[in-house]
């Protein structure tokens, strides 16, 4: 993986680390008793958690009465939270693989933590579809196998149908991803474990044993992967676009909503990487890790699909115009003026017109600025699915059957209670695995380490007596 | 030993021919047979470990069917099946729908004995096969929890049962021959309740029938009394007339007999290409009623100008036609150019023209007879020989009534089917009077106000467990006959007064066998076709109807004094600025009497589209940027208005046609004891006064109308947005007003919705139409997808039409949709949050100018695309197209997904919220009608007890909650249809299928049939060049079209 690296990058390790000390690094927070903010967060998670539990149950008890939609508006919050998780679960796939093709070595600071976010986001996301039918026990006929009824088969022609393909492929895919990069961090925590932890790391490391061999097959693995997700990670918001686009409802079906969702997706799933990797890097002390230099790459990225976003909205602006299409532009009218005109300009603040200071590298090397901003462009892509959702439905082709909708108590806990799962999956992911892929960062050491990439560091070589030791535990491994 | 030679043996002793076996197979039934079994009983021993499983099954057994609450269902079989009742084919029975004045002659289709559906009977030449909301209703009342179940004392609201023969004996204790005894009744339209009646008289001679209606018309009566000596409604004829000036008359909605109108109406609003003629309507209102809102001009006057704006059409009148004229006080200037207008058109049209009011003031109503006069409308247009006989009520009578009983000069009172203490505006002092009496007998239903303060209850059998009849019309008669046997222990009303009057026939079925008397001496010997009367009989209960030519002299000495009448007509208000209010009958509530009715109050009323209330309709204006109305009042605002002396909550609604300095609100809401649906919307009987002659009238001046004081958080109005584009002047230039506060110009009317014009234009609109039709299809041939129209060519494709111009709003068919299909009533706060679950609604749009728009109805309903956008995107194949064209749902195969609703371009679709009909029985999430959660109370929510739902069709299955529905096209008619063709062994022929909609509706605006039929009427309405698709660009090739909207308007009328 060692590539010619331009003198002038700034370093991707901090600390003059030695190959000890970052398996001390990264294995302390699974060692270690967690700290006092670990178990405030997840007290706070845990109990989002139990919300989300009382919600589903009050939801599946008293039927989707118990949420305000109508007969106009069949989808709100359900689906707009649906769309924001799958959405956010784009960055870990993007990060794994389309950056591990092109070799983007700033990747491997992030993409362990972006990879479990993508796995707990899918998780999220693929409740909402099935609670949203209510009677959830109905899931099944969604899926196609043989029956006993008779030849009855689900509609093919059905985009709700394509998603189930989506999203659990994409959930298998980067669960196999994730899981195959943590095995040899696995052993690396569990050559040092002992007792109950030993064991329970033997078995998740599946007996790794850094063999050359193993090495190998698991860079093999991992490029296999790589190439599977990559087109995974244009397709699946494609097919959750086709959700909207294969209608008939103006505002819906639109051409442009495949390239504006996907690079929607990769926007709002960085931002929440962000959110998660700046929080984290400050409690489990990845400073060293995960450096400006991390938050910088990515938030140019942010800059560029904020800005293609903010081009698709412009795009779809204009065509409506374009169009002379009455109903087409009387719902793009009413997306910017209309009842829910709020959303529409707090999806604009959020998603188009603040991350254009990221232009500044004052800025996007701020960590309050780029954490706040992380922030609002969550929520901003959460005001752009409502806006798609329920700003469309609420006024379309017939006036007589317009409508508004507002949440009841259970749509917000339901939203509120997801990111309560997700931060419990996040929080306990952190106490188990290691949040920084260990293996992978020691590849890029002697590439982007501070003390080889600096100038100053160059003759500095008096911490690396252990090095010998790491190569005989097999963190590293041969390359 | 012989061995067996054939080749197959059965065991040694047969291939050795054992002699003992040999014998043995010869016997067919073998001797040891029984020993066999003997023995293997024998060996059949329980041994412990057996006796320990069985009692270990038996016990788990027993305790998991203890343990499961499996709920009871009664099926009892016949032992003897009845020759009329073959399980799943339906019985009709003609019979007649009598409520209040309302008169329809209807069929009552019964299931299994069970009464669920009412239709039009179109034998009648009353109302010709068409019904109303209110009568479509009617099956549901049955059913209704709320019925007094057995005779009793009423004590506390409370009727504390007896039995039939103690009731009558404590009310015969209280009689004799000197009792001053008051029949209080509504419109008595039987022959044979008035002959029971004379009876009763018989025996207790100071008996008097005091007559009212639920909402009064007693003016017209008097006037006709004073002018031409008959004391009756003449029969109006719409069908004949040109032009139509109606003062205030909502003779579509609830005026008299709006189901024979409608019918009448519609015959002049269909519009021909070939020969393009309508007639005219005028109405004169101040707020927008269901006529009004059908009415090609409306000229607006104050509630307390219509007498003065009657006299200026009689002066206008008068002057062309050479007539003396009257002195009157002065209309608005608007009114006074346009009614002068208005004249001329009348006068052009003499003798085939028509004037009405519902003023109830006596001296209006002689002015509106005089015009009628000068136009030569008598017997043209308006005729006595047919008179109608479903308002007889004369207001002072019951105000006389009342002083009787408090001054104590009234032994007796007994109230057949009124309810008087709500209905009269001084009902208190009704009831305080009725409290003095010393009998007070109730034959109402329910525990109503009346009832309530009454001694003895002895409820009256609902009219579908009745024997009765009608005389709605001179030479009209008509029967009731039962449909199912009394489900409670009650009794006819005229039966009761018959034994008390100790007349009633001593036999099995008294009321039968009076009735039949009854037509024996009187109907019979008015034929000539049949010889017996048991053949009259049979004929007559199998048409319910009895149509004889009697009494066709004509008119007449008319004694009209105009001059002296003029001096008697309402005075305009003096003051500019005081509010006045109308008082109106609302097309579904009458006057309180269907209050009780589920499926009434969650009918949306046609023109301010809100449900389980009755609101303040105010005025709104446009001021060039935006809508204003008095005080900034938002729909669902309420506030208090104060009128003498007494101060009534109302939620407002901005009602687009209301007056300038006029507010109305619907009468008969706000019921106290209605049973399941008390205190719903505002009460405002006690609002109304009496003028000098004891008439009450339906408006008041001088009302004060506070600020905002609060909001109905539950305010249930299925339609937010009103208008198709409303013009207004903006700088003198004309714009669309609601497109310029809601979007940009044209973003409403560009919308292929609803295409309209007005006579005048109509051959441009069919070139637009024409244009658009072929620019929508060169746009839809370029597809991606191989068209499979070939598919839909042959065999049946069902289709639908619907004429926007003969579509009056009535509701009738949303109430037949309801009570066909099952659909569940959701209650007020359901509705608020848009849960209605109708799968047929009407739209209502405005149009035209903003202070005084024109309005359509446009009945909506699945259009059954056939490249229907909610097909292709559910994921299970939940909503599928049969060969026939239908768009069908499988409910128990619908996850709920919602996406098929979403992608609804007409959204039609209905998703069951909650266990709405309480098929799967989920309670615990359901509110109750009136929004309050039930939670983990024991009450159950509506419609979940056996009795209501006993109205429930069983052709359509009862959703459950998470699926979602729509219409169907009465899909189980279509399956009876051709059922029946099969059985008959012939085709299916046109109309030989009617959906609930079509029937029920009164003025034929709905045509149903086989498009693949060219000669059906719905392939002929299809091919007409005012046919258009709703929403053709969008390419779902509906197989619902509509009849373009055209009106015949005068322009400028009151510029």
């Amino acid at each position: 993986m060692s590539a010619i690296v331009s003198p002038t990058r700034e370093p991707l390790i901090l600390g003059s680390k030695t190959y000890h000390q970052i398996t001390e690094d990264i294995c302390r927070p699974t060692e270690a008793a967690p700290s006092k903010e670990w178990i405030l967060g997840f007290i706070v998670a845990v109990s989002g958690l139990g919300l989300y539990f009382f919600s589903v149950l009050w939801t599946v008890w008293n039927g989707i009465g118990s949420w305000n939609l109508n007969r106009t508006i069949g989808w709100g919050w359900d689906i707009t939270n649906f769309v924001w998780w799958v959405g956010i679960g784009h960055a870990g796939t993007l990060i794994s693989a389309i950056l591990l093709l092109f070799r983007q070595k700033w990747r491997t600071g992030v993409n362990r933590a972006a990879e479990a976010m993508t796995i707990f986001a899918v998780i999220c996301a693929g409740q909402f579809p099935i609670i949203h039918m209510g009677r959830v026990w109905m899931a099944i006929f969604i899926f196609p196998y043989p029956n006993t009824r008779g030849p009855l088969w689900p509609n093919f022609n059905s985009p709700l149908f394509w998603d189930v393909f989506a999203i659990s492929t994409y959930f298998t895919v980067s669960l196999l991803f994730w899981y195959t990069g943590l095995v040899p961090d696995f052993a690396t925590v569990r050559d040092r474990a002992t007792g109950w932890r030993r064991k329970l790391y033997s078995n998740l490391a599946f007996g790794w044993t850094g063999s050359a061999k193993h090495w190998q097959r698991w860079e093999s693995l991992s490029l296999v992967l790589a190439g599977i997700s990559t087109p995974l990670v244009l397709s699946v918001h494609t097919i959750v676009s086709f959700d909207f686009a294969t209608s008939v409802i103006p505002g819906w079906h639109t051409t442009i909503f495949p390239p504006y969702f996907v690079a929607g997706a990769i926007f709002s799933g960085f931002a929440m990487v962000l959110t998660l990797m700046l929080v984290v890097r400050k409690i489990l002390h990845l400073e060293d890790y995960i450096t400006i230099q991390h938050v910088e790459s990515m938030n140019k990225v942010i800059l560029l699909t904020g800005s293609i976003v903010g081009v698709a909205y412009l795009t779809e602006l204009f065509i409506s115009w374009y169009s002379g299409y009455i109903y087409e532009q009387f719902a793009f009218y009413n997306r910017v003026f209309g009842v829910y005109w709020w959303s529409y300009f707090g999806m604009m603040l959020c998603n188009v017109v603040s991350p254009q200071l990221f232009w500044s590298k004052k800025l996007r090397t701020d960590l309050w600025v780029t954490f706040f901003m992380s922030i609002f462009i969550n929520i901003g892509m959460w005001f752009e699915r409502f806006v798609i959702i329920a700003t469309t439905l609420a006024r379309d082709y017939l006036p007589s059957s317009w409508s508004y909708y507002s949440p009841t108590w259970v749509e917000i806990g339901l939203f509120v209670g997801s990111l309560g799962l997700f931060f419990t999956c996040f929080l306990i992911f952190t106490r188990i695995a290691p949040v920084v892929a260990i293996a992978e960062i020691k590849s890029i050491l002697k590439s982007m380490g501070d003390q080889y990439v600096k100038h100053n560091t160059v003759a500095d070589h008096a911490h690396h007596h252990d090095e010998e030791e790491e190569h005989a535990h097999g963190g590293l491994g041969h390359h | 030993m012989e061995f067996n030679n054939q080749e197959i043996w059965i065991g040694v002793e047969d291939l050795t021919n054992d002699k003992a076996f040999v014998e043995q197979a010869k016997q067919e039934f073998p001797s040891n047979i029984n020993e066999a079994l003997q023995s293997e009983n024998d060996g059949f021993n329980t041994n412990r470990r057996d006796f320990l499983k069985y009692l270990g099954f038996g016990v788990g057994a027993a305790t998991i069917a203890a343990s499961c609450e499996i709920p009871v269902k009664r099926a009892i079989p016949y032992v003897v099946k009845p020759d009329s009742i073959v399980p799943g084919v339906a019985n009709y029975y003609a019979s007649s729908y009598v409520n209040g004045s309302d008169y329809v002659s209807i069929l009552v289709k019964t299931k299994e004995g069970r009464p669920i559906k009412i239709e039009g009977n179109g034998l009648s030449k009353v109302t010709k096969g068409g019904t109303s909301a209110r009568s479509q209703a009617a099956v549901l009342s049955l059913y209704d929890t709320h019925r007094i179940q057995f005779p009793g004392a009423v004590k506390e609201g409370q009727v504390n049962k007896m039995t039939w023969s103690a009731l009558d004996q404590a009310v015969k204790g209280k009689l004799d021959a000197t009792s001053q005894v008051r029949i209080v009744s509504h419109t008595i339209m039987s022959p044979t309740t008035k002959s029971a009646i004379a009876d009763f008289q018989k025996k207790y001679p100071n008996t008097k029938v005091i007559v009212y209606d639920p909402v009064s018309s007693a003016a017209i009566l008097k006037a006709n009394e004073i002018n031409f000596g008959i004391k009756a409604i003449p029969n109006y004829r719409f069908d004949e007339a040109d032009v139509i000036v109606s003062f205030g008359a909502d003779f579509l909605g609830s005026w008299i007999s709006p189901v024979e109108f409608a019918a009448q109406y519609a015959k002049k609003r269909k519009v021909e290409l070939e020969k393009p003629e309508m007639s005219r309507h005028i109405q004169v209102e101040s707020h927008m009623s269901l006529t009004g809102s059908n009415a090609d001009n409306r000229i607006l006057v104050k509630p307390s100008e219509q007498g003065a704006a009657i006299a200026k059409l009689y002066n206008a009148v008068a002057a062309l036609t050479g007539s003396p004229s009257v002195s009157a006080p002065n209309v608005n200037e608007k009114a006074s150019k346009a009614l002068t207008k208005v004249a001329n058109e009348l006068v052009g049209a003499k003798g085939k023209s028509l004037v009405i009011s519902n003023s109830n003031n006596v001296n209006e109503q002689i002015l509106v007879n005089g015009i009628n006069a000068m136009l030569t409308n008598y017997d043209e247009t308006i005729d006595f020989a047919e008179a109608n006989l479903m308002r007889q009520g004369d207001d002072s009578e019951v105000q006389n009534l009342i002083n009787e009983m408090n001054n104590k000069a009234v032994n007796a009172v007994f109230i057949l089917n009124a309810n008087p203490v709500f209905e009269l505006h001084n009902g208190d002092k009704f009831a305080a009077g009725l409290k003095s009496t010393s009998l007070a007998v109730s034959f109402n239903q329910t525990i109503d106000e009346t009832t309530s303060v009454c001694q003895y209850s002895a409820p009256a059998n609902h009219f579908l467990e009745s024997w009765g009849d009608a005389n709605p019309k001179d030479g009209h008669y008509s029967l009731i006959q039962p449909t199912i046997a009394p489900l409670f222990d009650t009794r006819q009303a005229e039966q009761s007064l018959l034994t008390w009057a100790d007349s009633a026939p001593q036999t099995e079925q008294p009321m039968y066998d009076y009735l039949r008397t009854v037509w024996q001496t009187n109907m019979f010997p008015k034929q000539r076709e049949y010889t017996t009367f048991p053949a009259f009989w049979d004929a007559t209960l199998h048409d319910g109807v009895f149509e004889i030519a009697e009494n066709k002299t004509k008119i007449f000495a008319i004694n009209l004094d105009a001059a002296a009448a003029a001096t008697g007509i309402t005075q305009p208000n003096s003051s500019k600025d005081a509010l006045e209010i109308t008082f109106y009958e609302t097309v579904n509530m009458a006057n309180g009497q269907h209050a009780n009715n589920p499926w009434l109050q969650e009918m949306p009323d046609p023109v301010t589209r809100t449900v389980w209330g009755n609101v303040l309709s105010i005025p709104i204006k446009f001021d060039g940027s935006q809508f204003l109305s008095v005080s900034d009042l938002k729909d669902g605002d309420k506030v208090e208005i104060e009128l003498g002396g007494k101060k009534y909550t109302c939620v407002v609604v901005r009602q687009f046609g209301q007056m300038e300095g006029t507010v109305a609100i619907g009468l008969g809401y706000g019921r106290e004891k209605a049973g399941l649906c008390n205190n719903v919307g505002t009460n405002i009987q006690t609002a109304i006064t009496s003028n000098s002659a004891g008439l009450p009238q339906y408006f008041a001046s001088n009302v004060k109308m506070s600020a905002k004081a609060g909001h109905d958080d539950w305010f249930a109005c299925v339609q937010h947005h009103h208008t198709m584009g409303v013009t207004a002047l903006d700088n003198g230039k004309q714009i669309n007003a609601d497109e310029k506060v809601l979007a940009f110009q044209g973003s409403l009317v560009e919308r292929t919705i609803i295409r309209k014009s007005n006579l005048k234009d109509v051959k441009e609109l069919v070139k637009v139409l024409e244009e658009e039709r072929e620019e929508h299809r060169r746009l839809n041939s370029y597809t991606l997808y191989r068209g499979h129209e070939d598919q839909y060519q042959s065999g049946l494709h069902w289709a639908l039409h619907v004429d926007l111009n003969a579509c009056t709003g009535c509701s009738a068919c949303t109430v037949a949709c309801m009570a066909e299909n099952n659909v569940p009533v959701v209650g007020k706060f359901e509705v608020q949050r848009h849960h209605e679950m109708t799968w047929l609604r009407i739209d209502r749009y405005y149009y035209g100018d903003v202070e005084n728009p024109n309005t359509v109805y446009q009945p909506m309903m699945c259009q059954h695309c056939d490249n229907a956008p909610c097909e292709n995107v559910c994921p299970v194949n939940a909503t599928n197209h049969s060969s026939e064209g239908l768009n069908q749902m499988t409910y128990n195969r619908c996850i709920g997904t919602r996406y098929c609703a979403n992608n609804c371009p007409y959204k039609v679709r209905r998703f069951n919220w909650q266990d709405y009909t309480t098929a799967d029985i989920f309670p615990w999430n359901e509110r109750d009608l009136m929004g309050s959660t039930l939670g983990f109370s024991t009450e159950m929510p509506y419609g979940a007890d056996n009795l209501t739902r006993m109205v429930l069709n069983p052709d359509v299955t009862v959703r459950t909650r998470g699926v979602i529905e729509k219409c169907s096209f009465c899909v189980q008619r279509i399956q009876e249809g051709k059922l029946s063709a099969k059985r008959e062994s012939r085709k299916i022929q046109d109309g030989d299928i009617k959906t609930a909609c079509q029937s029920a509706c009164p003025t034929d605006a709905i045509t149903f049939g086989n498009k693949n039929d060219k000669e059906s009427t719905v392939s002929k309405l299809r091919k007409s060049e005012l046919n258009y698709v709703v929403l053709e660009e969008v390419n779902v090739a509906p197989n619902v079209t509509y009849t373009a909207k055209v009106i015949n308007k005068i322009e400028k009328l009151d510029a």
